[in-house]
């Protein structure tokens, strides 16, 4: 049967396997558990075996650490800006908290990593979270502007008072014993991140984080008290930066102003974009492709963030709802020509 | 003048138009009768080109896939893939539903971008006519759009779209959460600008009641579908719809 175009229409359908393992079905076979594991499996064995992968090139095993803490962020932008609603450009700030805080606990104290890393990790979400509470009444670009000022400040501050070592920074920070440890903490906590947050934004309290992004007033209205769950908001976002910080300041045995950069504010968002906001594991997909892009660019300095920024403006304009959304609709759904 | 040949709209595969043809004539008030959910806004929005807008945001979006069939005739030429933009240019002017003033704005600065597209002699006549059958607004003239109630805010959407010089002049549910003197009030602005401004209108509302007597031919939805149509004496005799619309 040939059917002109105007008499017809593409047609989109859950796949009979997604509907069959959305409920309590999905244990009812083997193909329906796998269907909903296996993209899961993928992801966490594809992670944890991507040291041992790059075992012959240890270059791109650092990167892979890299990638891994600009997931973090990425995780943690996404969570703020499609959770909670607050568009946080503060990821330079996170990650430079968490760097000093962790070389201050060890050359100050002589705490081993193990130690210093979740204290950091605490500390400075903390201190972010002291620092943004002024601010929390802010929303949509004004919170984005402010939010950009704390890494300027910080590093300014730490500048002019010469202060945790100055220009210079804190040098002499413990390394990690072994590059496999340093691999895995980061490779973990993607991972715990991840499936943490996204189980968390289905129970109660992720309720109401995506009521405050929708409606405030509505969620005021209900008695809930918005700026305590904004502070949690930034509480979480801002510990995940902060133990990537706190990470990084041991890989490199030092913490400095450069961590307060503005790329840790910047790529994030770029791969959120990419990767599809509101899902959580497409920022991490967004990095996996944006951090190696940018590392094979290196030799062409600074024309790499030309190119970063045409790929970007790229998948704004022609694919904006990003891959993961993307990808997961193509994993649910078929598609069919229908006549009307 | 303005006829529309079996529009069918998906949103996804759910159904919201099925298959509504209607005409309006030089000078005709239409009224769309309907529920929520009938398809009133849809049909507004298909015919005002404003689902163009819509559909194209849903697919950068990665959101729903909006399908739009049928054909929209005015002036003789099929305009079904024409932009919202130069459907207005060309005469076909939306007064949106919720009004979608601009809060910021003062109620003179509304009604100067509505005449954006007018020339400078007609946007003053229009002006004046305006503030003619709407003497509230020359009183609030200075006021912010956002400060004003609910049925001043209406005043001037409607206001705003007659700036643009419409031809045909789409009105989206403009009763919406008035209260009953002030619907009739409106509905009296409505025939006036009609019959003062030569304009053809096709108006949507839930509430019959005060439209029903001013318009010429009307199209009740039920389901995206238009299952009766009439003059406006035939609907109101019509038992089903006198049940639906007028409780007796």
């Amino acid at each position: 049967m040939t059917v002109d175009n105007k008499d017809r229409r593409l047609e989109r359908i859950d796949r009979g396997i997604k509907v069959r393992s959305d409920g309590v079905y999905a244990i009812s076979s083997w193909l329906e558990m796998s269907y909903l594991v296996a993209p899961r499996l993928i992801f966490i064995l594809g992670l944890l075996a991507a040291p041992v992968l790059l075992l012959p090139v240890p270059y791109w095993q650092k990167v892979l650490s890299i990638i891994c803490m600009y997931s973090l962020l990425a995780i943690s932008f996404d969570f703020l800006a499609n959770y909670v609603g607050l568009v946080s450009l503060g990821g330079g700030f996170y990650i430079g908290i968490g760097a000093y805080a962790a070389a201050l606990l060890n050359m100050k104290f002589g705490l081993p990593p193990i130690v210093t890393i979740p204290a950091a990790t605490v500390i400075g979400a903390i201190i972010c979270t002291v620092v943004f509470l002024p601010c929390l009444p802010l929303r949509g670009v004004y919170f984005a502007i402010v939010s950009l000022m704390f890494p300027l400040l910080a590093a300014r501050i730490i500048e002019a008072l010469d202060i945790f070592g100055g220009t210079d920074g804190i040098v002499g920070v413990d390394g990690f014993s072994s590059p496999w440890i340093e691999q895995y903490v980061l490779i973990l906590a993607v991972l715990i991140a991840v499936f943490f947050l996204r189980r968390m934004i289905t129970e109660d309290v992720g309720l109401v984080f995506s009521g405050v992004k929708d409606n405030d007033q509505a969620v005021k209205a209900s008695g809930i008290n918005i700026t305590r769950y904004k502070a949690l908001g930034i509480f979480i976002a801002s510990s995940l930066g902060c133990f990537g910080g706190a990470v990084l300041s041991h890989i490199y045995m030092w913490a400095g102003l450069s961590q307060f950069a503005l790329d840790f504010s910047i790529i994030p968002i770029a791969a959120t974009v990419i990767g599809g906001g509101g899902t959580l594991i497409g920022p991490v997909i967004g990095c996996l492709i944006l951090v190696p892009v940018s590392e094979l660019l290196r030799d062409f300095g600074t024309l790499r963030i030309a190119v970063y920024a045409i790929i970007l403006t790229l998948f704004i304009v022609y694919k904006s709802e990003g891959i993961m959304v993307f990808a997961s609709r193509k994993y649910e759904q078929f598609e069919r020509w229908v006549s009307i | 003048m303005f006829e529309a040949k079996g529009l069918m709209v998906f949103y996804e595969n759910m159904l919201a138009l099925n298959n509504v043809s209607l005409a309006c004539a030089e000078n005709q008030i239409i009224g769309v009768f309907g529920a929520n959910s009938a398809g009133k806004s849809t049909l507004m929005y298909t015919l005002s080109g404003i689902m163009l807008d819509i559909q194209k945001k849903e697919e950068m979006a990665g959101g729903e896939r909006i399908t739009i069939r049928g054909e929209i005739f005015f002036n003789g030429a099929n305009i079904m893939g024409i932009s919202p933009a130069h459907r207005a240019k060309s005469g076909i002017v939306l007064c949106p539903e919720r009004r979608r003033i601009f809060p910021e704005s003062t109620v003179l600065e509304n009604l100067r971008i509505g005449g954006y597209l007018a020339k400078a002699s007609q946007a003053k006549d229009t002006l004046d006519y305006v503030f003619n059958i709407f003497p509230a607004l020359k009183r609030l003239s200075k006021r912010l759009g956002g400060f004003l109630s609910g049925g001043e805010q209406q005043m001037l959407a409607i206001g705003r779209s007659l700036m643009a010089q419409p031809k045909l002049l789409l009105l989206d549910e403009p009763l919406l959460g008035l209260s009953p003197v002030i619907q009739y009030l409106l509905a009296k602005s409505i025939k006036s600008i009609r019959d003062e401004r030569g304009a053809s209108i096709i108006v949507s509302e839930q509430y019959a009641r005060p439209i029903m007597p001013i318009i010429d031919y009307g199209y009740i939805l039920e389901n995206g579908a238009a299952v009766v149509e009439g003059t406006n004496l035939e609907l109101m005799n019509n038992p089903d719809v006198k049940s639906a619309y007028f409780g007796s």
